[in-house]
Parts: structure tokens; C-alpha cells; sequence
């Protein structure tokens, strides 16, 4: 009898009250995010689905070593960092340089409406996203159709033509996040001071000077911080986007490091081949991300944590 | 403020660009509405545009028919209403508990998020962790592991640190206890939080299709999306092949890939004018933790 209630009183002290409230989560972010992390041990076996971990034979540095011997993974390597290279030239500036054109827009009921719009594409599923676009990029598509009447040139296979493959990527992931990226820029620019814009009117600063002296560096907090963490995810794609558009004949120039874990990893089986590519990959965003942090502290006095 | 010549031209211009750039978002939809509602004769030679070329219904009248795309619509619904609510579950407590100066070890815990949040989880690990946990083929692959994002919990924290703290003194006084100051002081009062993160939750729910594919063989628990992707994108029509040709008659492939398309994307655009302005607070809450 005793004993109950001093449990109960136990639980209900606000610190282990609050604690057990926090359990479910913390279990959460424990078995999904923490525990996986023990399952990168296999990139170091021959992992066997049947025998498990614990019976799986040992090969120590074994895969590491296929993984720069053979020339695919060089290959898919240069792939991963070209995509992720033009997808933060052109991808980086443009909700941007978009939202800096949002803002000068002075028709309330145009600015609402064209945001509205702008933010759609981002609530499409890539599945529709993809489909759309390989559709309209057919050879029986209307962008060819238009092609073939004006210029009275040949179908053009878009989809499957490496060379247009990357362009397209990028454009369309460009086409889908660009509204959206504005926000976090338009949030900023929300919370700069009016009156400094009226000061700089007066003091005769056209638009473009306007922009350069008071909304720039407003944003470049914001701007430092995307940027820090677009370059640490440069080599994680978009698998969701990846997998719709990636078709056999591309796949020189597609395939990137997330896709060919799941084509050669999950699909065929090679565990602990991808699991020691994972741990590649996860190794150079750590650099990337710890460098880039030390570097942007001096330089700007900006980091993500 | 003077309105410079210049100042006139640029505005033109500027409106004008966004009306291209919001024809350029809407467009490729209003092709495949076309599409959806043309008949094959029109399709086969690429004549259809914007505007429907023999306009029939026969396309929508074979995908209302097809019982699996309303399986995984429902499917899809599910997953989303029983998948938020789990999320919401799982971040709503951790948030709570993390925005009270006397949660133990709350400095070590938000530093662990805060690490999930920059690198993600490799894929086979992560497969291998659902497979121990025996949830392949189920669809709690599609809800569990996913109902708990960092940026979801930084959010929702900061929304419970911005709650007064004087009602919680009362309730206090009045002789609750950590759950009760929970449940009934600090939830009923973070409804505009529970919105936006639900949705974005939702959403992300409606959307996915990765997690059905590594983790769903049973195609009677395939998500709309995943359909979508049999349909769309793999190419194949049907599961038998018979039922497709009988109707192959009057209904293009392209007609019917485009209505399901536009099928799977229905309930988003449903919702999306309603709870536009949500997503758009939601974020900008969102960038200025920042």
C-alpha cells in the first residue's frame, strides 16, 4: 500500500513527470535516428540476411577498398557531385533572387495570388511532379510536338538522352522548390526595418542600391545558413526525385550514390557494399559540414550550430 | 513615391515575369487535364495542348472503376490521418518536454536532434532497423519511423517556450501535476502549433513513396502514390492484362495515365486553397528559429 503510493508520488515529481513525457520521442529518435548508426557495423562483414550480425563473416576494410578499386563508384561519385554542384548553382539563387523580386512587387492582391501559384508544385508528390514532366518531355509530348511544327526537326528524346539528363533534373527540382524557397527569405526580408528604406530613399539610393546596402545583408544570415547546409547534404539527392526520372539508358550520367544503394543495395541484396558507401558518404558531409561551419564562424560569424 | 519612368517599366516587367513564371507552374497541369479528357484520335497524333480534342469522359469513367486506385487512395488517407496523429503524438510530448527549464538533460538531448537534423540515416541500416522490428509489409513502415522530424519538434518547442508562464503557475496552485499541466493547460492551448505541424506531417504523409517502396511487397497496401508510380511511371496499366485492351477501345493509355495522375493529386489541390496560409505561417515560424 505504502509502496504504491510512493510510486506514484515518484512519478509525479515535476523532473521525472516531465522526463516520461519526453520518453516516447526520445525512444523514437533512439531506435530510428541513434540505432541505425550500430547497423553501419555491417559495411565491415559479409553480412548474411540469414546469419544476422552476429554470425556474418568479417572483412574488415575489404569493401572500402572495392569501392575506389572499381571504377562504377568513381563513376557514380562524379555523378552525385556534378548534380549536386549545378543543383546548388543554379538552384541556390534562384528562390533568391525570386523572393528580392517578390518583394518589390506592390499590388497586394498580384503578390498573393502569384505566390499562391508559385507555392504549388511544392505540395506535388514527385510521382505526379515526374510523371508530369515526362509526359510533356515525350517524344509524343507537346514540348516535341511544338518543336517538331516550328523548327521541323526530329522528336527529341528528352527523357532518355544523357545529355540532357542532368538539365532536366535540375531544372524541374528548380521548377518544384523554387516558390516555396522564397519563404524563408520573404520572412526575413518581413522583419527588416521600413524606415530604413525610407532613409535610403531619401537619401536618393535607387532600387538597385536599395537592395545591395539594406536587403542583402539582412538576408545574409539566412543566406549562409541555406548555404551551409545545401553544400552538407551535397551529395544526399533526392532519392524520391531520382528514382521517377532515372531510367536504364541514363544512367551513366544519373545514377548518383542514393540511387545505386537502393538499385545495388536493397534490390540486389549487396548489404554491406552500400553500407560501406553510406558510411563514404556520411564521412564527407561530416567534413564538408564541420569545415564549412569553421569557415563561414570566421568569415561571417554564422554557423548552423 | 515618385513614379520614375523607369520605376514604370520595371514593375511591367516585373508583373509580367510572374505571370510567365505562374503560367509555368500551372501549365503542365492544365496539359494533362487536357489530356484526361480527350479522346485517342486527338491524342495519338499529339493534338492536344491545353484545351481538351474530343472531349470525353471514358478516361474518369475507367479510373472510378478500378478498385485498387480507390484501395490506395484509402490507403493513403490512412496512412496520413493515423500517420500525423502519431507524429503529433511523438512531437508534441518531446517538444513539451523539452521547452521546460527543468526537463533533465534537456541541453544533451536538443544537441542529439539537432545532430539528426544535419546528417540523415543511411538507407540500409535504416531498412535493416524496420525489417529487426518486423514491420515490412505493414503499414506502420509507413507511419512509424517517420512521425519525428527535427525541425518538427525545434518548431514546436519554441511555440511551448512562447506560452506564458503564469498559467502554468496557476495551474500549479491549483494542484496539477506535470501531465494534467500538459494535457489540459499546454495542449489546448497550442492548437495553431498542432495545425501547422500537422500539416506539414500530412502532407509529407500524402507525398512519400519511398518508404512504401522499400518497405510494401503487397500491392493491396500500395499508397495512391505507389500506384501512381506502377501506373505512370513502371508502365503497367493493370494487373491483368485483359482488362485494359477491353476498354483499349475508346480510352487512350495517355488518357488514362493522365486522369490518374490527376486523380492522386486531387484531394491536395482539394485542400491546399484552404490551408495555403497555414503552410506559409508554418514556415515563416519555421525560418525565423533560424
Amino acid at each position: 500500500m505504502h509502496d504504491r503510493f510512493r510510486l506514484i508520488r515518484a512519478l509525479t515529481r515535476p523532473r521525472i513527470a516531465i522526463f516520461l513525457i519526453a520518453v516516447p520521442g526520445m525512444l523514437h529518435f533512439l531506435f530510428f535516428k541513434y540505432y541505425p548508426l550500430l547497423g553501419n557495423v555491417i559495411a565491415f562483414q559479409n553480412y548474411d540476411l540469414f546469419r544476422g550480425i552476429w554470425h556474418s563473416e568479417w572483412v574488415g576494410l575489404e569493401h572500402f577498398i572495392r569501392m575506389f578499386d572499381y571504377g562504377e563508384f568513381i563513376l557514380i561519385l562524379r555523378n552525385t557531385l556534378l548534380i549536386g554542384i549545378y543543383q546548388l548553382a543554379f538552384g541556390f539563387p534562384a528562390p533568391l533572387l525570386l523572393a528580392l523580386l517578390i518583394n518589390e512587387v506592390r499590388v497586394k492582391w498580384f503578390k498573393q495570388t502569384a505566390q499562391s501559384v508559385l507555392y504549388l508544385p511544392h505540395f506535388l508528390s514527385w510521382i505526379i511532379v515526374g510523371s508530369m514532366f515526362i509526359e510533356l518531355l515525350a517524344p509524343e509530348g507537346p514540348l516535341n510536338a511544338l518543336l517538331v511544327q516550328w523548327f521541323r526537326i526530329e522528336p527529341v528524346y528528352f527523357m532518355t538522352e544523357p545529355v540532357y539528363f542532368r538539365s532536366i533534373l535540375v531544372s524541374v527540382g528548380i521548377w518544384k522548390a523554387v516558390g516555396w524557397g522564397t519563404i524563408i527569405y520573404l520572412a526575413a526580408m518581413a522583419g527588416i526595418n521600413p524606415s530604413l528604406y525610407e532613409a535610403a530613399v531619401m537619401d536618393g539610393a535607387n532600387r538597385w542600391r536599395q537592395m545591395t546596402a539594406i536587403t542583402l545583408p539582412a538576408l545574409t544570415p539566412a543566406i549562409v545558413v541555406l548555404f551551409l547546409l545545401n553544400v552538407g547534404h551535397l551529395l544526399d539527392k533526392n532519392v524520391e526525385q531520382m528514382l521517377v526520372f532515372l531510367n536504364p539508358l541514363v544512367r551513366d550520367v544519373g545514377e548518383v550514390i542514393d540511387t545505386y544503394v537502393y538499385r545495388v543495395g536493397l534490390i540486389g541484396a549487396q548489404f554491406s557494399y552500400t553500407t560501406a558507401i553510406g558510411i563514404f558518404k556520411s564521412v564527407v558531409g561530416l567534413v564538408l559540414v564541420v569545415s564549412l561551419n569553421q569557415m563561414s564562424k570566421k568569415m561571417t560569424g554564422e554557423t548552423i550550430y | 513615391m515618385p513614379a520614375f519612368k523607369s520605376d514604370r517599366l520595371f514593375h511591367a516587367l516585373n508583373h509580367a515575369m510572374f505571370v510567365a513564371l505562374g503560367l509555368i507552374m500551372l501549365l503542365p497541369m492544365v496539359h494533362l487535364l487536357a489530356l484526361s479528357l480527350s479522346s485517342s484520335r486527338f491524342i495519338q497524333f499529339n493534338e492536344v495542348y491545353l484545351w481538351p480534342k474530343g472531349f470525353n469522359l471514358a478516361g474518369y469513367e475507367y479510373i472510378v472503376g478500378q478498385e485498387r486506385l480507390w484501395r490506395a487512395m484509402g490507403v493513403s488517407i490512412y496512412i496520413t490521418v493515423v500517420g500525423t496523429a502519431i507524429a503529433l503524438f511523438f512531437t508534441l510530448t518531446l517538444a513539451y518536454a523539452l521547452s521546460r527549464s527543468y526537463m533533465p538533460g534537456k541541453g544533451l538531448i536538443l544537441k542529439l536532434i539537432l545532430v539528426t537534423f544535419i546528417f540523415p540515416v543511411a538507407m540500409i541500416p535504416y531498412f535493416l532497423v524496420v525489417k529487426q522490428l518486423h514491420l515490412l509489409d505493414t503499414l506502420w513502415s509507413l507511419m512509424l519511423p517517420n512521425a519525428l522530424g527535427a525541425w518538427y519538434v525545434f518548431i514546436t518547442k519554441t511555440f511551448f517556450q512562447g506560452l506564458s508562464n503564469e498559467l502554468f503557475e496557476a495551474g500549479r496552485i491549483d494542484g496539477c501535476n506535470e501531465y494534467a499541466l500538459f494535457w489540459r493547460i499546454a495542449l489546448p492551448m497550442s492548437l495553431p502549433v498542432i495545425a501547422t505541424i500537422g500539416l506539414f506531417y500530412a502532407v509529407n504523409q500524402w507525398n512519400a513513396y519511398f518508404d512504401a517502396i522499400i518497405f510494401i511487397r503487397d500491392q493491396h497496401m500500395y499508397p495512391i502514390q505507389m500506384l501512381v508510380r506502377e501506373i505512370a511511371v513502371v508502365g503497367n496499366m493493370t494487373d491483368n492484362m485483359e482488362d485494359f485492351s477491353r476498354v483499349a477501345g475508346e480510352v487512350s493509355q495517355k488518357q488514362v495515365i493522365a486522369g490518374v495522375i490527376l486523380f492522386a493529386s486531387f484531394p491536395i489541390m482539394l485542400v491546399y486553397p484552404f490551408l495555403q496560409k497555414y503552410f506559409v505561417k508554418g514556415a515563416m515560424l519555421g525560418s525565423l528559429k533560424e
